[in-house]
């Protein structure tokens, strides 16, 4: 994708322009329309009441992850550190053995991310060859009083669902 | 002494002490809800005891209580505790008795004694606001200093050279009212607004002297930290600058002095340049002796405006979103009986007068008083909505360019302004 | 020095050293031909073909570089589009049947196959029929495990079974599709360097069960250290890693190349030292059974050591050569004995004639240039002579008995500083004397000699958690003249003119100062 660049005109070179107080005056008299409108009637803000009001969270949003699984519900992740060894915040923390199934030979034996250092950014689910984790439980809110409790483990991943259907989803990676 | 006398100087210190912090609600309420409209947002509105909100002034309430209770930090670094403990009391009473020389109303006559409307009552005038204002840099210097924090240093150094910078503007243009306006006490130069131009135009100081207006604004608005001048905070490049060290209460006192100081500094560009406390058109004697008729106006008035202002508040206090049985319109309805209560107290009052009262007699003194400090504290909290103005609309100067405004731009042009000045007055003798 | 002769690589004059292979002689001026079954320690196969080069106006025009003396004058092609091919092809047909699951392999980030197929090929597979499948995770005995299916054929495992240890475990069976590496039935691999296989293997067809899936290799730090479980003082690379929340702990343990002293190989009970260096460690400092800081009990010891008639002073066989001057020199200021008694290191009958030596203290002969004592009798004598007895991470339990070590220090007051628990036996349970937790040699830096009298430098990098003291320092703490490591390594200089001309012990070269050489052995 080539990066798209705006040529904008340079100001500031005009006579009046260098005066600065027309230039102020006209800005302040953009922020006084906008403060006026709004004083007089608050309706028109740009503002969501949440959390009265919740927002339409679309597929290709960035939320909680999860770790998906084969359809036998065995997790399909084969703990090859990728999502970890790309993850910039350092936050994914694996242990991988032996795996018994059949399905291949290696599988984490516990997988936790630190939900407080994670900044979201999908790198993870970019670099995971398997597709074996996703962030589109369509989760965006969750907090603590503490910092254990941001620590997210892989029977809790494991047990997350996506919030929207497969198209929705594949749409969704197009659409970004 | 006389029991009046006693009476008249509690009064007057506790106006001109309490109403500056009594304004700090109203301040931060305005930063942040004209902040708020400004960018079509709506500002803090969730706060609320019971329920109600009062507009958002409770989300201060619940700022101020967290501050006073959040935990008192004083770094180990810092050696100077002293000073650094210090710092925040010297710009909060900076800024406080810089507003002590300012009046908020004629000078009022009962008993035949005349009460000068100003917290103390000296003849220093504007010359006590310049010291004052300059003294209270070292609150922020020594805070920088004492923080033992390159950030903080580097915010105190620049608010430094800034006020040297920005000082010599202001006196300059202090200078050139001066010459017009003959007094530097500043209940003169308020009265010397009261009269009128041609009959039709205030004789205020933005009509006698726009250009020192300009400079005197803008150097006001350096010498208060405010944006675009708000370099000592700088919390892009300083992180918070000065304040970056300081915690709960020692904050909040630094905080609470930045909005003193814009009301002292709103006080006294109201004071210079926009007729202080006189209402326009009507001067002090002219109320006083027609006392009866301006009652009656106000009576009239008074139900007016508060009809279409109930009008607003039901329009704009209510849920935006879909909601049964909307608390927000009970909460409407009770902001509104409160408000037609209170003027059905004033129009009481004003039936009183409108019956009783002679011209030229005590109460009348009183409630022309009244009106004038209603009118100053109105012309001074739209000063102060300029400050927020301002703020939300100018980014913040660079070093270099805020230097080259106050030497190459704002100094030549109060030395100028004297020159014509001096000129002029001489002229016409 | 060894003869130079000039040859062209892509029209390029280079100069390399003659009587080697291209693959060698070009390595070693920078220039990489791609290989997989050579390997130096194991000769040339030519069944990979990966190595093919180019020779303008030779006959034959193309040959294998691993098979084909460096000579002079010679014309060599590396670029040309038709050898740029021959690799491509190559590296395709090698994939073929390869699993390509890099995501589950131990090898990914130091696989011969990812990086070629990086450099030389970098195309989908044009394969529509389904692949072969082999068996995948088979266990072929002495810890290596072995997946048919990513194996190139190469036989690097089987040649080196059948050359270094000559017990010939493995075997190339079948051709083409079907052509795997297998064990003769019954006789899994079973020697003592069966785990070098895995470092031969280019590929992740042989794994070692032991560091299996315990951490990626890009993960890992290196270390250049010397392998202490032995007086041969095998080149190794200590790989450890610090993950995050935990301690710095040690994955494993590779080979090293040097000619001089272990080639390219080192025995699997080598590689399992990292263990002991990981866990079971001494982590506190105790004074009369109490846990105090490391200052008060050297300060304790140190009075008690003015005061003593006579201390004596154990040293470990196995510590660098400034941990011993550091001993010996704060025994010469306190008039105190020094022993390296340890008897109990040297396993008789057990070392080979290939790496492992019956001695397992990895300097004793750096204990010997010191002079230091270690014979039975001077411990014994100065055993029942002192008071003060201060045990420097020797392992005394190995040489004596539970009994022996009681009845000797029965009214001695006893400083045992070490690694691991046990090294008094539990003899001194109960007694009021102190402990210390030492550091072990994969974090401290230092010189080793070898029993070839080779001196070794290594550097220490792990770093845990718990920082605990090395003997310098805790000698130093004591009063002695080496008061840190750059002290010590002037002693070592002065004691042995060998080292003399090496400002630091890093500037040690690679391959050791043999020191049997040259006038320090007078
Ligand atoms: S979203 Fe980014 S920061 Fe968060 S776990 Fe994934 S890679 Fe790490
Ligand atoms: S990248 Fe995917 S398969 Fe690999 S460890 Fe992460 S989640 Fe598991
Ligand atoms: S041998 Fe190499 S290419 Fe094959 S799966 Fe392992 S890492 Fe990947
Ligand atoms: S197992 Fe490894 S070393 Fe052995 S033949 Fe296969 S690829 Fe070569
Ligand atoms: S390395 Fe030459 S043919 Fe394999």
């Amino acid at each position: 994708m080539a990066a798209k660049v705006k040529q904008l005109p340079s100001r500031g070179g005009t006579p009046a322009e260098k005066v600065y107080l027309i230039e102020i005056f006209k800005g302040m008299g953009i922020t006084l329309r906008h403060f006026l409108r709004n004083l007089w009637d608050n309706s028109n803000l740009y503002v969501r009441h949440y959390p009265e009001v919740q927002p339409n969270i679309p597929a290709h949003w960035r939320g909680r992850h999860r770790l998906l699984t084969h359809s036998d519900g065995t997790p399909k992740c084969v703990a090859c550190f990728m999502c970890q060894t790309n993850c910039p915040a350092n936050c994914i923390m694996i242990k991988a053995g032996e795996r018994t199934d059949g399905i291949t030979e290696k599988m984490p034996v516990s997988f936790t991310i630190d939900l407080a250092e994670c900044i979201y950014c999908g790198y993870c689910v970019e670099a995971c060859p398997e597709d074996a984790i996703r962030m589109d439980t369509g989760i965006y809110a969750f907090t603590s009083s503490n910092r254990e409790e941001m620590k997210i483990e892989m029977d809790e991943m494991l047990s997350l669902k996506g919030g929207y259907t497969e198209e929705e989803y594949q749409k969704g990676l197009e659409d970004e | 002494m006389t029991t009046l006398d006693i009476v008249m100087v509690i009064v007057r210190v506790s106006i001109s002490a309490f109403v500056p912090l009594c304004f700090l609600a109203v301040c931060v309420t305005m930063e942040r809800r004209v902040a708020g409209f400004v960018q079509d947002r709506s500002g803090p509105n969730r706060a609320g005891i019971y329920g109600f909100r009062a507009g958002g002034l409770v989300q201060n309430l619940a700022d101020g209580i967290k501050l006073a209770f959040k935990e008192d930090i004083i770094s180990e670094h810092v050696e100077h505790k002293f000073l650094y403990v210090l710092a925040p009391i010297i710009s909060m009473a900076a800024a406080i008795i810089s507003f002590a020389l300012i009046p908020f109303a004629d000078t009022l006559v009962l008993d035949g004694k005349a009460y000068v409307m100003q917290g103390i009552p000296w003849d220093t005038g504007i010359l006590w606001f310049l010291a004052v204002t300059g003294f209270s840099v070292y609150g922020i210097i020594l805070a920088g200093w004492s923080s033992t924090n390159k950030y903080s240093l580097l915010g105190a150094l620049r608010s430094a050279s800034q006020v040297i910078s920005y000082e010599i503007p202001m006196g300059l243009a202090v200078i050139s009212l001066l010459i017009v306006y003959g007094s530097i006490n500043l209940s003169d130069i308020a009265r010397f607004q009261g009269q009128n131009w041609l009959g039709f135009i205030p004789m205020w100081g933005i009509f006698l002297q726009p250009l020192a207006a300009v400079i005197f604004i803008v150097a006001a608005f350096a010498e208060c930290n405010r944006t675009p001048f708000d370099l000592a905070e700088g919390e892009s490049e300083l992180v918070a600058g000065f304040h970056l060290e300081y915690s709960a209460m020692k904050f909040a006192v630094f905080f609470m002095g930045e909005y003193v100081a814009m009301f002292a500094s709103s006080a006294v560009i109201v004071t210079l340049f926009f007729g202080g406390y006189n209402i326009p058109f009507f001067s002090t004697d002219f109320l006083i002796r027609n006392i009866k008729p301006v009652a009656f106006v106000m009576l009239v008035i008074l139900p007016v405006f508060m009809f279409y202002f109930a009008k607003w508040i039901r329009r704009n206090n209510r849920s935006q979103y879909p909601r049964e049985n909307d608390p927000r319109e009970a909460e409407a309805t009770v902001y509104i009986r409160c408000f037609w209560i209170l003027i059905g107290v004033i129009e009481v009052f004003l039936l009183a007068i409108l019956a009783f009262a002679q011209p030229d007699t005590a109460a009348a003194h009183l409630l022309v008083a009244l009106m004038q400090i209603c009118t100053f504290l109105l012309k001074v909290t739209l000063m102060l909505f300029v400050y927020v103005w301002v703020r939300w609309t100018i980014p913040r100067f660079r070093y270099d360019q805020l230097q080259i405004l106050g030497w190459q731009k704002l100094l030549p042009l109060a030395l100028l302004n004297i020159f014509v000045t001096g000129a002029i007055v001489v002229a016409l003798g | 020095m060894t003869e130079m002769i000039k040859l062209f690589v892509n029209g390029e004059e280079v100069e390399v050293e003659s009587g080697k292979n291209l693959i060698d002689a070009l390595e070693k001026v920078g220039i990489e031909i791609p290989h997989f079954c050579y390997h130096p320690a194991l000769g040339a196969d030519g069944n990979c073909r990966m190595c093919l080069v180019g020779i303008e106006e030779g006959r034959p025009p193309v040959v294998p570089a691993c098979k084909t003396p460096a000579k002079e004058g010679m014309k060599v092609l590396l670029d040309a589009d038709h050898i740029k091919k021959i690799q491509h092809d190559v590296m395709e047909l090698e994939f073929i049947n390869h699993p390509t699951d890099c995501p589950i392999c131990d090898q990914a980030g130091e696989c011969k196959l990812q990086d070629y197929y990086m450099k030389y090929e970098g195309t989908e597979s044009r394969m529509r029929v389904p692949q072969v499948k082999k068996r995948k995770v088979q266990d072929f005995g002495g810890g290596v495990i072995h997946d048919q299916e990513r194996c190139v054929a190469c036989g690097r495992c089987v040649r080196f079974l059948r050359q270094i240890t000559k017990t010939g475990e493995l075997g190339l069976v079948n051709r083409g599709d079907d052509c795997r590496v297998e064990f003769f039935p019954g006789r899994p691999i079973n020697n003592r360097y069966g785990l070098n296989v895995v470092d031969l293997c280019p590929v992740g067809a042989l794994t070692s069960a032991d560091f299996r899936f315990k951490q990626r290799a890009w993960f890992l730090k290196r270390a250049e250290s010397i392998c202490h479980g032995c007086s041969k003082g095998c080149n190794i690379m200590v790989d450890h890693n610090k993950e995050k929340y935990e301690d710095d702990i040690i994955y494993r343990i590779r080979p090293r190349h040097n000619e001089q002293v272990n080639g390219w190989f080192m025995c699997d009970a080598g590689r399992m030292t990292y263990k002991s260096e990981n866990d079971n460690r001494l982590e506190e400092c105790t004074l009369a059974g109490t846990v105090r800081p490391l200052t008060d009990i050297l300060a304790d010891a140190q009075s008690r050591i003015e005061k003593a008639s006579k201390a004596l002073f154990l040293v470990s066989p196995s510590a660098s050569l400034e941990q011993l001057v550091a001993v010996q020199a704060l025994a010469e200021k306190t008039g105190a004995a020094v022993s390296a008694f340890s008897d109990g290191y040297i396993v008789k009958d057990d070392g080979d004639d290939f790496l492992i030596k019956d001695d397992k203290a990895a300097n004793r002969t750096g204990v010997d240039l010191l002079s230091i004592a270690k014979s039975r009798t001077h411990f014994d004598n100065m055993a029942k002579e002192a008071d003060v007895f201060i045990n420097f991470d020797n392992d005394l339990s190995r040489s004596l008995s539970e009994e022996q070590i009681g009845k000797l220090f029965k009214d001695t007051w006893v400083l045992n500083a070490a690694t691991h628990p046990g090294h008094l036996g539990t003899a001194m349970a109960g007694k009021a004397g102190a402990s210390v937790a030492l550091r072990s040699w994969s974090e401290y830096h230092g010189v080793v000699v070898n029993c070839d009298g080779i001196a070794q430098k290594f550097v220490g990098g792990v770093m845990k958690n718990i920082e605990r003291p090395d003997i310098v320092e805790i000698a130093a703490g004591l009063g002695s003249p080496a008061t840190g490591a750059a002290a010590a390594w002037a002693l070592v200089q002065k004691k042995i003119p060998a080292l003399a001309e090496f400002g630091s012990f890093l500037e040690l070269p690679a391959e050791g100062v043999n020191l049997t050489d040259n006038e320090a052995g007078k």
